[in-house]
């Protein structure tokens, strides 16, 4: 990997998804801390992705099975179970 | 060097488990029937089908539980067969084109927009007034916007973190794969979220940018 600067964002925003799931190297993931210590516009970019990923986890984890799902499921399978 | 995975045994027919094994898979099912029916939902679009979706796994993991490897990911080995399932149903469906007006969307899409129509942009969870607004719902909609295969995959990545190697496996398809499906979806979903929250008029619809 090439060495970020300033004048390097396009790097550090090829590694956006890979930075934000923490796929790189300890490594990469201090380059591109460091570029977003000192890269402003990179830095509101990426704190936004991660916005973006954790609002749309958060939200579809909110979802329930129904309350007699597993009881319909199990009673089922005892059924085909007792099946001769 | 590592042990030789263990399969379960016991089972003394088709169909049938032990009462010992009986009882390991109906704890391990339930430990993972939120999970299964979230994940049903996502794939299936509506609750009658991820129910019938879930009910058939679990019949197809029942009848398989004997070759499940002791100590390794229930979970995942569910979801594997969770979604196997679905992919043979949808292959019986007669094919439909996909077609998706989501497949230009550009990078930062909704940075951009929310940057335009006032949302803010930055602060410790910038996104976080718009997905309020939006609501689980609206997003789930917007989620089932995606073609399958991104669907499939973001489905798995957003609602169980799996990692990239744990959906390739569950999907029998490479990492690489994985990848860049799930960054695609990633982009599809920001701009299935702006038109979810334009038809619901939680933001401005705005011609000039409709085709964005």
């Amino acid at each position: 990997m090439t060495q970020l600067n300033r004048t390097n964002c396009e790097e550090a925003f090829r590694r956006l998804d890979d930075f934000l799931d923490r796929r790189l190297t300890p490594e990469e993931m201090k380059i591109i801390e460091e570029h977003l210590h000192i890269c402003g516009w990179c830095a509101r970019e990426f704190n936004f992705e991660a916005s973006v990923l954790n609002g749309v986890k958060r939200k579809l984890r909110q979802l329930q099975a129904p309350a007699d799902l597993l009881s319909k499921v199990l009673s089922e399978l005892r059924a085909e179970d007792e099946r001769p | 060097m590592t042990e030789p995975s263990q399969t379960l045994t016991g089972n003394p027919g088709p169909g049938l488990l032990g009462d010992a094994l009986k009882t390991t898979f109906e704890a391990l099912f339930a430990g993972v029937v939120n999970a299964a029916f979230g994940v049903a939902m996502r794939l299936t679009r509506n609750q009658a089908d991820a129910e019938d979706l879930v009910q058939e796994a679990a019949f197809l993991a029942y009848r398989g539980f004997g070759s499940f490897e002791t100590g390794t990911n229930f979970r995942a080995w569910f979801l594997k067969i969770l979604t196997n399932c679905y992919y043979s149903k949808r292959r019986k469906e007669k094919s439909r084109p996909v077609t998706s007006d989501l497949d230009d969307t550009p990078d930062l899409y909704l940075y951009a927009r929310s940057g335009q129509a006032g949302f803010p942009t930055q602060g410790p969870d910038p996104a976080e007034e718009l997905f309020e607004r939006l609501g689980t719902e609206r997003i789930v909609a917007a989620m089932a916007r995606l073609p399958d295969e991104y669907r499939v995959v973001a489905t798995l990545y957003f609602m169980e973190d799996l990692t990239y190697e744990e959906i390739a496996q569950t999907l029998e398809c490479p990492v690489g794969t994985v990848r860049s499906r799930l960054h695609r979806s990633r982009k599809m979903l920001q701009k299935a979220l702006w038109q979810v929250a334009e038809e619901n008029g939680i933001v401005r619809a705005d011609p000039q940018q409709a085709d964005a």
